[in-house]
């Protein structure tokens, strides 16, 4: 690993205390900077580029018969037979004796299609991955290498902020992009992929991640083939694995179980694609490295924390996968959980992957299963506005006509520790609401003994400060804060102390897949959800679930495009809080 | 409330007062002592805009250096036009909106004179704040104003100067010109010796004349008038005179009230001589010595910041904060007019005053209430607290001429009002420390100067590093380099910003220091009102919140005395910087000693 990325390593590799993977990405960064402040810089890079497009004009050639690369175009890519002719402003290459292959099972799926290959293209593009690298799509399908790349081309996109050469670089990119046919549960089809991968990696050290974009019963099957007949022999193996894991408790027990039967723990990478938001990313920053942050977060002056999930559209004709998890599984019980856990933390050892992962265990341990009357649950109608009409949940054909599936739901949750004993954790989320959002609210208490209490009317909790994380769209922290409206007299109001991220960074921020992806390449562990967490986080939410399908407890209709059941309403109301994104001031 | 209110409200003639029944009725809404105003002008919308028009009935005077507020107020309003009018006044919540009311609340009469109209104070800032007080309907309806100084003029001269600075605010230019109109047909003049008592008997008679209109017409008892004061260093002389006949005048109803401006005196002795004198003829409540600072839109929002935030508090002592620094400059200097400058120096003239009050206001305990004396005390505990000034924790500096791409600026000897030699600072820098609990370590910076690279005032809060950090390797070495910071920028373009340490949006983890950001003009679209207008304001309604104590002010020069003394008897010489610099580099080596960095000098601002 660290020799993978040593090409990149800068000049902070002293910095021995970090953990290898963490002085990686140190260097990572330090390169970064290099090319972030402007276009001019840019230019330094460029005999890198140029010498990229020279090693693909091999390629090209070698590659424009429509069959895959053989061995031999690969090591003259891999350029170590004449490095320093080639890239001389990088005599250090030294990575030409490890590869990469990302291996996408389910490449013919809509989230490869929409998520997993543009990350992979923007990583590329951003030089984030090591040079020898290789993609191989696998599914049922049959299609050629060409086709793939066809299919891949109409989804990939270039950062606004770099737009040049964008075309290049896709042609580049799509020359690694191989395709390989084969049903899931076939190791015999496996061995053929190994074979294949062998081929791309021409003997050097390889390193293989598997992504596995396919429905989860069938998970084990392709952990099974790929770990037996197309494990890596030099380097790693790691499988990345998309939620759903599992119903509930058991079903996520055995799937783990069977996992591990072929994988160790710190091979496999539960993504939890919420964690690879900018702000959450960030949360941690904000907290850990702000004075100003830290001292204020405890129930001493937090009252209440509010996760906020938010979809403006139904399931469209394609609730069939919907319906059998509900927005509580879908959503609540892995990322606004996840969030909460990271909000909630004690502040970790390091930030290594494990002291984080041991600290977000601890909160959601301490937390008590959840219960029934601290949940509701909705499911959105149909509905007519101007004209148009908006479909009910079970008029999606894919979903059964008397379905109760929530399509909505809030929670009241509590940590049991003494930093948060009694503080309510309240999270929503739901499809067709009248907007997009995800966002973490954090309202403080009132100020005890305000001197200005006067001039805030009678309930002083509407005029406390709240601090606003906005994770999409448009990336936001606020706080607000009460202050004197300008002019004679003395008129309070509550302003904004505002970042909005697109006026103060111009740059793009990157999708959530192309971060964790990274990671995963990178060996980081610290935004993947290991397998205790997820076991503490089912214990959370296994019992509710259950309680709610063997009593059928009806949700609450609201119309498509409404803000959602006003039980929610009640329900925080019963915890003594207002939502903050339903408020009079948002 | 009302009780309470009324009692305090009237300040000299608490009699007349507290005996009409109406009165303690109607103070209640308008301005006055304390409660009542913080309800008012504290209030919920409709109230706040009731208070903040309140008809007030009061009179100001002022000059180069002094107003004085005179008030009459009415007897007997009967009590249910006094609520018509109260009812007719809670309107709609904007109340922003230019809302022609009739106050009833003709019941008293204000009438302001201006000692010393001619000055050049008065011009810019005292008749211009009058004019935009009346265009926001913030004056009682029967209201004068008088210019008085030596030059001979007749009403229409004194209109002619006046309305030549006259502006409306920018939100509201419509009926600008007839509004303008109204307002100069409301100022007269009268021409008179500040020390001759007879030509303030004169102004007596007419203001009377003006006032018993209103008597006639209303029924009501007319209020007695003020005074004040012009040149500082005649202040005493003046005061004498004026004060006497004033007191005479004022007697008979309502009240009297004196706003003085700085300078107050040169030093404890000096003050303690002008106190002593003002007193002579005045007592304490009467007194308004007015720190246009104190009525800067910031500083106001200072107190609302840290008191009815809860998350400002909790941060708000030696615990998290390493170290706090007042800034204020200039981009001039004294630009031919440094006369009175040389007699003063930038310490006495910004750093005595604007900013230890500043400071004192930021490090105030929390008072018992908003109520003027009790800000006023734990201002005044602050101020008792502080360890005297060390002349080296001083650092002073003078300007010297420069020449900037063929444009050369004067030094500060270069002014032919000052004297060749003159060794008057026109910056210093210094270190203060206050000795109580929650402030002991902490330095407070203060630096002031003129003729500097830009403009601006401003208070930075610089936090500590954060213990343990889990980033520290993103920072480099420097820790304190990437703490938070809260700066308030008083001036100019009004702003609150917050800098945090965030991580730039990206793969990979690197950090930067962004602003969580309030820029005042973004968010409210309101033009702010200058200080001048809140303070003349307040001095109407008997707000003393804002006006500077007699205690408070022996505590301030009790500060800086000893310090000014032995820079005077040593002769020390300033340290030169040329004009348009950053100042004297001096600055830096006091804040290294006590292991600070100016926040403004900064490489990210």
């Amino acid at each position: 690993m660290a020799k993978l990325l040593s090409n990149s390593c800068c000049s902070h590799s002293s910095l021995s205390t970090f953990s290898s993977v963490h002085n990686e990405r140190l260097c990572y960064s330090g390169k970064l900077i290099k090319v972030l402040p402007s276009v001019s810089h840019f230019s330094k890079w460029a005999p890198r580029i140029l010498a990229r497009i020279q090693l693909t004009s091999h390629f090209e050639l070698n590659s424009s018969n429509g069959y895959p690369l053989n061995a031999v175009s690969l090591q003259d890519e891999g350029s170590a037979a004449n490095p320093q002719a080639e890239e001389p402003h990088f005599p250090e290459l030294g990575e030409g004796d490890s590869t990469l292959s990302i291996t996408v099972v389910g490449a013919s799926g809509d989230l490869a299609k929409k998520k997993i290959f543009p990350a992979l293209f923007a990583l590329y593009y951003e030089d984030w991955l090591p040079e020898n690298f290789v993609v191989f799509g696998y599914s049922r399908t049959k299609m050629n290498d060409e086709e793939l790349r066809n299919m891949i081309s109409r989804t990939l996109t270039c950062r606004i902020d770099q737009r040049e050469n964008c075309e290049d670089k896709m042609t580049q990119f799509l020359k690694r992009c191989f395709y390989h046919s084969g049903q899931y549960n076939s190791e015999e089809h496996f061995l053929e992929l190994d074979s294949k991968l062998k081929e791309k990696e021409g003997g050097r050290l390889s390193n293989r991640l598997f992504y596995l974009s396919i429905p989860p019963n069938i998970f084990v099957d392709v952990v099974r083939c790929a770990s037996t007949k197309a494990s890596s022999m030099s380097g790693w193996t790691r499988v990345i694995v998309e939620k759903p894991f599992g119903r509930d408790s058991e079903s996520s027990n055995e799937l783990t179980r069977s996992l591990k039967q072929y994988l160790t723990e710190d091979q496999i990478f539960r993504i939890d694609h919420y964690l690879g938001k900018e702000l959450v990313e960030n949360l941690s920053v904000l907290r850990f490295s702000n004075l100003v942050f830290e001292p204020l977060w405890s129930r001493n002056y937090i009252r209440n924390v509010q996760l906020i999930f938010s979809e403006d559209f139904g399931t469209e004709g394609r609730g069939g996968y919907f319906d059998n998890y509900g927005i509580i599984r879908d959503i609540m019980q892995n990322h606004l959980l996840q969030i909460l856990a990271l909000f909630a933390m004690e502040t970790p050892v390091s930030l290594d992957a494990e002291d984080i992962r041991n600290e977000k265990v601890k909160v959601l341990r301490s937390m008590g299963p959840l219960q029934l009357e601290d949940v509701i649950v909705g499911q959105y109608k149909g509905h007519s506005k101007g004209g148009k009409s908006y479909p009910g949940y079970t008029d999606d054909p894919t979903v059964p006509k008397n379905s109760i599936t929530p399509t909505f739901a809030a929670a009241a949750l509590f940590i049991n520790n003494a930093r948060w004993d009694g503080v309510p954790f309240l999270m929503k989320a739901g499809k067709a609401l009248h907007t997009r959002r995800a966002e973490i609210r954090v309202q403080f208490r009132h100020v005890p003994g305000n001197l200005y209490k006067r001039n805030f009317g009678t309930d002083l909790d509407k005029a406390t400060n709240e601090l606003v994380l906005r994770v999409q769209p448009d990336e936001a922290i606020y706080l607000k804060i009460n202050n004197k409206v300008p002019g004679l007299g003395m008129r309070l109001d509550r302003s904004d102390l505002n970042l909005l991220y697109k006026a103060r960074y111009p740059r793009e921020i990157p999708d959530a897949y192309e971060r964790l992806l990274l990671d995963a390449v990178e060996g980081e562990r610290r935004l993947f959800i290991r397998s205790d967490e997820l076991d503490a986080a089912w214990a959370l939410f296994t019992p509710l679930l259950k309680e709610l399908e063997e009593k059928k407890i009806a949700p609450e209709l609201y119309p498509y495009g409404s803000r959602g059941p006003v039980g929610a309403h009640y329900l925080a109301a019963k915890h003594n809080v207002r939502w903050g994104d339903l408020a009079g001031d948002e | 409330m009302a009780a309470l209110s009324s009692s305090k409200h009237c300040c000299s003639s608490s009699s007349v007062y507290s005996s009409s029944s109406s009165f303690g009725f109607h103070q209640p809404q308008r301005n006055i002592p304390f409660p009542a105003v913080s309800q008012k002008r504290l209030g919920s919308k409709s109230v706040s805009w009731q208070s903040k028009c309140s008809p007030s009935s009061n009179v100001i005077l002022m000059q180069d250096g002094a107003l004085a507020t005179k008030k009459a107020a009415i007897d007997e309003a009967p009590p249910s036009k006094l609520k018509e009018g109260l009812l007719s006044v809670t309107l709609p919540e904007e109340h922003e909106q230019p809302i022609n009311f009739n106050m009833n609340a003709d019941e008293s009469t204000v009438t302001i004179t201006v000692v010393g109209a001619s000055g050049d104070l008065a011009k810019k800032k005292i008749f211009p704040a009058l004019f935009a007080l009346y265009y926001e309907d913030c004056l009682p309806e029967h209201f004068t104003i008088f210019g008085y100084a030596r030059s001979k003029m007749t009403d229409a001269e004194l209109r002619n100067i006046v309305s030549r600075t006259l502006t409306c605010r920018i939100d509201k230019r419509e009926n600008c010109s007839e509004k303008m109109e109204q307002f100069l047909s409301r100022c007269f003049y009268h021409s008179g010796q500040y020390d001759s008592q007879q030509n303030f008997v004169e102004l007596d008679k007419k203001l009377k004349e003006h006032e018993p209109n209103f008597v006639a017409s209303s029924g009501w008892k007319g209020c007695k008038s003020t005074f004040l004061l012009i040149d500082p260093t005649k202040h005493i002389r003046r005061c004498r005179k004026i004060c006497a006949s004033l007191s005479a005048s004022a007697a008979a109803s309502g009240w009297t009230r004196v706003i003085v401006e700085k300078p107050f005196g040169r030093d404890s002795d000096s003050s303690a001589a002008l106190t002593r004198a003002l007193k002579q003829y005045l007592e304490e409540d009467q007194i308004f010595r007015i720190d246009h600072y104190l009525g800067k839109e910031l500083v106001e929002n200072l107190s609302v910041l840290r008191f009815s935030n809860l998350i400002f508090e909790p941060l708000w002592s030696r615990q998290y904060i390493r170290n706090v620094q007042l800034i204020f400059s200039e981009d001039f200097g004294t630009e031919g007019r440094g006369g009175y400058f040389d007699h003063y120096g930038i310490i006495r003239d910004i750093m005595q005053n604007h900013l230890l009050q500043i400071l004192a206001l930021f490090a105030m305990e929390t008072p018992v209430s908003l109520d003027a004396e009790d800000i006023r005390n734990e201002k005044v505990k602050v101020l008792r607290s502080m360890k005297t000034i060390r002349i080296d924790d001083v650092v002073i500096g003078q300007y010297k001429s420069h020449t900037k791409g063929g444009v050369s600026y004067p030094g500060y000897t270069d002014d032919k009002t000052v004297p060749k030699d003159s060794l008057t600072p026109t910056f210093a820098a210094a270190a203060l420390f206050i000795d109580n609990a929650r402030w002991d370590g902490v330095p407070f910076l203060m630096k002031a100067g003129k003729a500097l690279h830009n403009r601006r005032a401003e208070i930075r809060v610089q936090f500590r590093h954060v213990p343990g950090n889990l980033y520290n390797r993103n920072f480099g070495t420097d820790l304190d380099r990437a703490t938070n910071e809260l700066v308030i920028r008083v001036q100019p373009d009004e702003a609150i910003y917050l800098k945090i340490n965030n991580k730039v949006p990206g793969l990979g983890m690197r950090l930067d220091r962004s602003n969580l950001n309030l820029l005042y003009k973004a968010r409210y679209s309101k033009e702010i009102p200058d200080a001048y207008e809140r303070l003349l304001l307040d001095a109407i309604e008997g707000e003393r919140r804002l006006f500077i104590r007699s205690d408070e002010l022996d505590a301030a020069w009790s500060l800086f005395t000893p310090v000014l003394k032995e820079l005077e008897e040593k002769k020390i010489i300033p340290e030169y910087y040329p004009y348009g610099s950053r100042g004297p580099v001096g600055a830096h080596y006091l804040a290294a000693r006590y292991n600070v960095k100016w926040g403004d000098i900064g490489v990210d601002e």
